[in-house]
């Protein structure tokens, strides 16, 4: 009988090309291996966000008047809604930071060369829908630390020249953060974010697919035929550990550290003292809070975004910009910058946690 | 007409014409101009004896002054005329009022409600009937010189309205202002109380309006009147204080302890808290032991002592379920699980002990029990929902080791498959 039904199965869902296609897919060897794993785990925690993220739209009721309490309902009265809540924020920064190892690896490794310059900006872009994720999430619950973190957030997106006083009513549904713009918040978080970011996943799986896994050029350059691993079952079973060792990491913070609701959001209550963003926007937080009042007769805040927009920019362009060989003293300047990113984003980001202060 | 006589009888036209426009606003100046134009003042001003000069220090700043009232007003005399003839007792000159006529001075403005509405159309309209209930007025129509009229409080040739922060009798600075005659000093020789503003300035009451600027404190006035000032002798001091302890009073008036103070001659809210040095009061003032007003008036064993235990009992049974009931919650808390609800039903039960605190005026053990059994059932609610939630936080442990279990036996087999298969 289970022979007949995959049978059934095999000739119409075309399962042996699966097989065929897993079968073959090979994964590189080498002394940098370890990263390539991190490209599956930000997928795994991607769909860890999807599953609890459809549970918890069961019980959410997007209105500011109901958001908070629907929230703390799930908390309290709803079987394992604590556990649910509390996997489904600990995971959303669990995936960001595994984003980050992912593209920060890919950067390091040159990974973005030609053939795999669409795959470096469809990867990019999943990271900036990654942040967009994070930032229309963070206001769902209404409270008061995620009111304050969007409006200043929403600020800093109105300083931007040109569109940025359209983008913050766009954003905010209005001049204030108010019920518009929560409702507008959940669409893109629970609509139209997800539709965009599966199209982009598809291209980007396909890609990877596509091109393989890029082999570092000092890898290359050693002159020995790269050995390779079987992507099933070797490869898989490999991810499967981490992925398991990221769900245990899940269970311990959600049950030893369950993410807070905190007190329901009030326009008319002063901002809690150090308000800050998440920690993923706390590198751009810090810059534009260090930045002098002015600069060179324009306001330092203006700066600081063009600034931020204008690395970005250099940061997406990198393939076309970096030599395609990955050798030479452009790559290696390249690697340099590379390092400097990260230096500067972890020495940023944790002085946000130190109240700004060095 | 020739052209320069056109034009020299032209500018006399317009020279005249433009006196006209000019002169216009002479006939309607405002009462300010005529008050700094006053004959008096510029006399006295001028004047180099200290004692002449001295009214007009301040006087600009004077609300009179502000709303254009002159000299005229109580000295009488004639302030258009610049020489000495101004004060001419057949100009209506009267000088210096006596302190006995002060207050009726006063009044024939402050006490005509048609005459004050020109400057305010809600006025405050002196009573001189009010006054004359006043120890104050009473004292100086017995012909003490040393007892204040209306220039001791609100000042003389530089008086500010009473909103105004520097004036003597603005809320804030009224205890201050009292305490001027209300000392030993100023009070030898008579019988009169005076520690009252040194008892006042560390009582709760004094605390809260002079150190925290706390507007809704009572000064000296708002116990015993200010222009009617007199020891309150209201029916029972319980009135006096029931104008800002509403409930409190209310229960009080209608209890039956108050009918027994009554009897005793003791004076309702004092006998427990006092009067000028009143203090917070605290919840060790419920006891029917040691250092508890109760015994003040309950023999041991007696029946108001019992009722008076049943009271206190209750009322520390509340407070203990809702200290235990906040300790576990604190803990929960600690331990990071979600108490709002249960503290929404904490509160509930610490308002329903605010309201123990009033409802013990009453003096009735059944209302007081009714009070505290509401209290007791919203300190049951949190108290339960802290167990809940502690006991969540347990289950919450014991599930995450069981599932770390599963998930690092899982991990153990995944491992030996890796193991267990071709290298690559």
């Amino acid at each position: 009988m289970i022979a007949r039904v995959q049978e059934w199965l095999r000739d119409r869902l075309g399962l042996d090309e699966l097989q065929q296609l897993a079968e073959h897919k090979q994964i590189p060897l080498h002394r940098h291996t370890f990263w390539y794993y991190w490209g599956g785990m930000t997928l795994f925690l991607f769909g860890i966000q999807v599953c609890t993220g459809i549970l918890l739209l069961l019980y959410y009721r997007a209105s500011a008047d109901e958001a908070y309490e629907s929230v703390r309902f799930i908390m309290t009265q709803v079987s394992f809604g604590w556990l649910i809540r509390s996997i489904h924020s600990w995971s959303a920064n669990l995936m960001i930071g595994a984003a980050m190892v992912h593209m920060f690896s890919a950067f390091m490794m040159k990974a973005y060369r030609r053939p795999r310059e669409a795959t470096w900006l469809s990867g990019m872009l999943l990271f900036g829908l990654s942040m967009a994720f994070g930032f229309s999430g963070y206001l769902l619950p209404w409270n008061q630390l995620a009111f304050f973190a969007t409006k200043v957030g929403t600020d800093i997106t109105g300083a931007v020249p040109v569109v940025g006083p359209f983008m913050l009513r766009f954003l905010r549904g209005g001049d204030h953060i108010t019920g518009a713009t929560l409702t507008r918040f959940f669409g893109f978080h629970v609509a139209i974010l997800p539709a965009i970011a599966t199209m982009i996943l598809g291209v980007h799986l396909y890609l990877v697919q596509r091109h393989g896994m890029s082999v570092p050029p000092q890898v290359e350059d050693q002159g020995t035929p790269v050995p390779q691993m079987k992507f099933v079952p070797h490869f898989l079973l490999r991810d499967m550990v981490g992925w398991l060792a990221a769900l245990g990491g899940l269970a311990l913070l959600a049950a030893l550290l369950p993410w807070e609701l905190g007190l329901k959001a009030d326009p008319y209550v002063p901002a809690p003292a150090g308000i800050k963003p998440e920690w993923y926007f706390g590198w751009m937080f810090q810059t534009l809070r260090m930045l002098p009042s002015h600069i060179a007769g324009l306001e330092g805040e203006l700066i600081g975004i063009i600034g931020i927009g204008l690395a970005g920019m250099v940061w997406l362009l990198a393939p076309f910009l970096d030599d395609p060989t990955g050798r030479g003293p452009r790559a290696r300047f390249w690697s340099g910058l590379g390092v400097a990113a990260i230096v500067y984003i972890t020495v940023f980001t944790l002085l946000v946690y130190r109240g700004g202060k060095p | 007409m020739s052209a320069p006589r056109l034009i020299a009888v032209t500018g006399v036209l317009l020279l005249a014409f433009s006196g006209l426009v000019y002169a216009a606003p002479a006939d309607s100046l405002s009462g300010i101009a005529r008050a700094a134009q006053n004959s008096c003042l510029d006399c006295h001003r001028r004047s180099d004896q200290a004692r002449v000069s001295a009214p007009t220090a301040h006087w600009l700043e004077d609300i009179h002054a502000v709303r254009g009232l002159g000299c005229v007003g109580c000295h009488g005399g004639d302030a258009t005329d610049s020489d000495l003839s101004a004060m001419d007792p057949d100009k209506g000159f009267r000088g210096k009022p006596g302190r006995d006529e002060i207050a009726e001075l006063c009044a024939k403005c402050h006490a005509d409600a048609a005459y004050m509405k020109r400057f305010n159309p809600r006025p405050y309209v002196f009573s001189m009937a009010e006054f004359r209930t006043s120890v104050h007025c009473k004292k100086i129509a017995e012909g003490d010189k040393k007892v204040a009229t209306c220039t001791n409080c609100h000042g003389v040739h530089g008086i500010l309205t009473p909103k105004d922060p520097s004036s003597p009798v603005f809320h804030r600075n009224v205890p201050l202002t009292c305490s001027k005659c209300h000392n030993s000093e100023y009070m030898k020789g008579r019988t009169v109380p005076t520690n009252q503003f040194a008892l006042y300035r560390n009582s709760v009451h004094g605390k809260a309006l002079l150190e925290r600027d706390d507007a809704s404190a009572p000064a000296c006035n708002d116990c015993h009147g200010n222009h009617g000032a007199v020891p309150p002798n209201t029916r029972d001091i319980s009135i006096v204080c029931a104008n800002c302890h509403g409930r409190e009073g209310e229960l009080f008036l209608a209890s039956k302890v108050r009918l027994a103070f009554d009897r005793m001659g003791k004076r309702g809210c004092v006998t427990c808290h006092g009067n000028h040095d009143v203090q917070k009061p605290t919840d060790a003032m419920l006891s029917t032991g040691p250092g508890g007003t109760c015994v003040g008036c309950h023999e041991p064993g007696s029946a108001g002592e019992r009722g008076a235990h049943a009271i206190v009992t209750g009322f520390a049974g509340l407070k203990a379920s809702i200290g235990v009931a906040d300790s576990l919650l604190k803990l929960a808390e600690f331990r990071g699980m979600e108490t709002t609800q249960a503290r929404t039903a904490l509160r509930e039960s610490q308002d329903r002990l605010v309201a123990v605190r009033a409802a013990i005026h009453s003096f009735d053990e059944h209302t007081v029990a009714a009070v505290v059994a509401e209290g007791n059932e919203f300190a049951t609610q949190a108290r339960t929902a802290g167990i809940s939630a502690l006991r969540d936080w347990r289950n919450r442990r014991i599930g995450m080791g069981l599932s770390l279990l599963v998930i690092l036996a899982t991990i153990g087999l995944l491992i030996a498959r890796i193991r267990g298969i071709a290298p690559r």
